[in-house]
């Protein structure tokens, strides 16, 4: 127990109510009169300290009986007696057996509602052992409830290994401390589970002997023990699924992600019955000083103040129970969907997944149970495959390089084999962490995102020695074959993903102000698209001269047969139109604030201190770090951007008409997209809208119109519809 | 003349009974002090800092619950720097020990 203070201590005798420690000490001696008096001789605002001690030490105390900063404070406000759950027991303030079905009903709730607090980023002693119980289940008497405890410190103990292992979040996510509290450990799993499955099925006998029957008479009295009978049914057997899906999750199979996924399903169905059947548990009786407490039999919101460290958030606000069910259900889908992702199989489309799915946002256990289902403690990925390996299929998916072609001379060459080994070897850990930085919250990504830049400088270095020896060594072999930029086209296309992820991130987190939307934009379509979509053909050519040697082998072996070969999709299709209708957009809407500018409708700050240049330097700073594609400096920026270059010189109107022609070719992209996806038709939304804008205000709608435009985020999170009042 | 002259010694005085009473805080800097506050708790720490108001900054503080409230009683709580308005200071102690004869308070 972490409340170390036993009964037998107190009765002990503190008859002076000087605890131990100061007792032993001896003497102390009363000096109030004298200091104060000593102290009122001191001058205004001299202070009296110690050499060592200076203002700024004392910046950093904590002021006592300051509600904000006086953790103990609270405690002593209350006016009840904050007892621990051996002395509630004791006392007889809670109950440990006999307890009605609403009570139980209650006590769950507020579980679940803690729990879930938790998983939002509070501290345990503030949340979950706010609830008496699960101090130490031992004492308890009533199966169900005991079962339950047991069942709540194993969810929490799970979920918190698993945090801890996926190491995907920060402070704000997640309060990993366990302030000593025992989780249960002396219970298996297994015997945990099986006791609520014990409990479970007794009340499902209840359910059912009290059940109506047809024809008969309603006896309301058996009715409502029905539905209370149900009620605990259904939270008892959540508990249980939940606890098992976790469990699942331990095991290094992937069948198990998949059990674990029906198991969510079966806790969902059960969503229902309790969220119809809340109002049957007792309520919190609301508390006097603050009212955020639930105040209920079996919870002490204070029981653990003291544990607290003193500079610490006062009050964990428990959810309300009507948004509990609500939590629930988002998570079991948040949960379920990330089990999707042991049926993608290359390295690519999981980027791809984990992208998507940190796209939502979502809560640190889902991410961190993806995390730790991604890359199972024996560093395989899905527990199967190595890294390395993924890594291989990711090369030979993207560009097909000769060194790993069966067909080539250079892949039973053992230098080239130590050559193309050693960098996939190096490849494993920047790419292990660019997963890991994708199931970090938005907020911190993006600052990761800018320094993993550093160390894909690294491998694209290495990348681009590794294709020239392999190169030198293909010549001598097959003269006729070529071993150019092939991984390092393929660490370019990572890096200017993670650039312009960086980048459009931005937007997201709402860090630009509309002055700084022009260059960013401009970045984004003169230059990284463009980058990106030079490589992904270079890719794409690089395939298809495979291909071609394949096919010729192949002929050679039996010429008769006449190769007959459709006109497959190109396996990167896909990815160059979205890059060409991304570019548009970003043109379109460089366009658009250059042309805005131009007619004043753009504030910008009054640069006092620093500069448009401080600020451009700012926002592109960690792709200083990259080698290629080279950063484009302000200056360079400045020149390439200069529409003095044109004779004559764009008007706005120009300008918003070349805009709405941007629009309107992503637009055009877009439709004739074979199976679009959800995130083909937000960008529809966002394009229609502005191609007609743009057009307005190339006729000159509103030209005099004072009114900053208006951008609105809503329909995608990278582009706005712009909007002029 | 006169006037000045008594003038003078009290302004002699006044500064003596500064320098004194300075002299006697100094004297308890660094040393164990236990406060006990308006609300019962005591808190046991390094006397670090003081001012004209009684306001005191305490080093390696610990927060000790009143001798009523019966829970988790013996184990103090770890502040660390924490400073106490002087409004809030019921009473101080030393040991015994640290109040040197010569000086004594």
């Amino acid at each position: 127990m972490v409340m170390k203070s036993s009964v037998e201590e107190d009765e002990g005798g503190w008859g002076l109510g000087i605890p131990e420690k100061m007792r032993n000490n001896a003497n102390w001696v009363d000096i109030t009169q004298d200091f104060k008096g000593a102290c009122k001789e001191l001058k205004l605002g001299e202070l009296l300290h110690d050499k060592l001690f200076g203002l700024f030490e004392a910046m950093s105390a904590i002021e006592m009986m300051d509600p904000k900063m006086d953790a103990g404070m609270i405690g002593n406000q209350v006016n009840r007696k904050v007892l621990n759950f051996e002395q509630a027991v004791k006392d007889e303030a809670i109950r440990v057996k006999d307890l009605s079905l609403p009570e139980l009903i209650g006590i769950v709730d507020t579980c679940f509602c803690c729990l879930i607090t938790w998983l939002e980023g509070h501290s345990l002693a503030q949340t979950v052992f706010t609830c008496l119980y699960v101090h130490n289940p031992e004492l308890i008497l009533d199966p169900a409830l005991k079962a339950f405890a047991l069942g709540i410190l194993k969810v929490c103990d799970i979920a918190r290994e698993k945090v801890n292992k996926a190491a995907v979040f920060e402070e704000e996510d997640f309060q990993a401390m366990t302030y000593g509290f025992k989780m249960a450990n002396n219970v298996t799993d297994l015997r945990v589970t099986g006791m609520l499955k014990d409990v479970e099925d007794e009340l499902q006998r209840k359910v059912k002997s009290t059940r109506s029957r047809q024809g008969e008479q309603r006896d309301p009295e058996v009715e409502l023990d029905h539905q209370q009978c149900l009620a605990l049914f259904s939270r008892i057997k959540f508990t249980r699924l939940l606890l098992t899906a976790l469990i699942s999750f331990t095991k290094k199979e992937t069948s198990a992600v998949s059990e674990a996924q029906k198991l969510m399903s079966q806790a969902a169905d059960l969503l229902h019955a309790i969220h119809s059947t809340i109002q049957y548990g007792i309520q919190s009786q609301n508390d006097t000083t603050k009212g955020d407490h639930p105040i209920m039999m079996g919870f002490e919101p204070l029981v653990n103040q003291r544990l607290l460290p003193p500079t610490f958030p006062r009050y964990a606000k428990i959810i309300k129970r009507e948004e509990m069910v609500n939590y629930f259900s988002k998570l079991i889908d948040r949960i379920k969907t990330m089990c999707e992702v042991i049926n993608t199989t290359n390295l690519h489309s999981i980027l791809d997944f984990f992208c998507e799915f940190s796209e939502q946002s979502p809560c640190v256990l889902s991410r961190s149970l993806l995390q730790t289902t991604f890359l199972i403690d024996n560093k395989k990925v899905f527990g199967t495959h190595l890294m390395q390996d993924m890594i291989k299929d990711a090369l030979r998916y993207f560009v097909s390089p000769p060194v790993l072609s069966t067909k080539c001379s250079l892949y039973n060459n053992h230098q080239a084999k130590d050559y193309i080994d050693s960098f996939v070897t190096h490849c494993s850990r920047p790419f292990c962490s660019l997963i890991q930085i994708h199931g970090h919250n938005r907020a911190r990504q993006r600052d990761k995102l800018g320094h993993i830049l550093e160390e894909f400088a690294t491998l694209q270095d290495e990348a681009e020695k590794v294709d020239a020896a392999l190169h030198g060594l293909l010549l001598k072999l097959e003269p006729q074959r070529q071993h150019l930029a092939c991984l390092g086209t393929w660490v370019l296309y990572h890096n200017l993903r993670i650039m312009i992820q960086y980048l459009l991130s931005g937007f997201e987190l709402e860090l630009y102000s509309m002055h700084e939307y022009y260059y960013i934009y401009w970045y984004l379509s003169e230059f990284l698209y463009a980058w990106l979509m030079s490589t992904l053909s270079r890719a794409d050519s690089s395939q298809m001269a495979e291909e071609r040697i394949l096919e010729e082998q192949q002929q050679k072996g039996r010429s008769s047969k006449k190769s007959k070969k459709k006109k497959k999709a190109r396996p990167l299709g896909k990815e160059i139109t979205m890059s060409q209708a991304y570019q548009n957009m970003c043109a379109g809407m460089y366009k658009t604030m250059i042309a805005l500018d131009m007619d004043g409708k753009v504030r910008k700050p009054q640069f006092e201190l620093d500069s448009e240049q401080v600020r451009y330097e700012h926002r592109f700073a960690p792709f200083n770090s990259v080698v290629t594609p080279p950063p484009v400096h302000y200056i360079q920026f400045k020149e390439m951007s200069d529409l003095k270059k044109y004779s004559p010189p764009p008007r706005s109107a120009d300008l918003y008409m070349a805009a709405s022609k941007h629009f309107q070719q992503a637009k055009l992209i877009l439709e004739n997209v074979a199976s679009p996806d959800a995130e083909v038709n937000r960008i529809l939304k966002v394009a229609k809208p502005n191609i007609v804008v743009m057009k307005l205000l190339a006729g000159g709608h509103k030209k005099e119109t004072k009114a900053l435009p208006e951008f609105d985020f809503s329909a995608h999170k990278y582009f706005p519809i712009v909007k002029i009042i | 003349m006169e006037e000045n002259g008594t003038e003078l010694q009290e302004g002699v005085s006044a500064e003596c009974v500064y320098s004194s009473a300075r002299q006697k805080l100094e004297n308890l800097l660094n040393k164990s002090m236990r406060i006990r506050m308006t609300d019962g708790r005591t808190l046991v720490g390094l006397f670090l800092c003081t001012d004209r108001d009684c306001n005191v900054i305490l080093g390696s503080a610990q927060e000790f619950l009143k001798s009523t409230d019966s829970f988790s009683q013996g184990e103090p709580r770890v502040l660390g720097l924490a400073m106490i308005p002087g409004h809030h200071v019921v009473s101080i102690e030393v040991e015994a020990e640290s109040l040197q004869p010569a000086h004594g308070l």
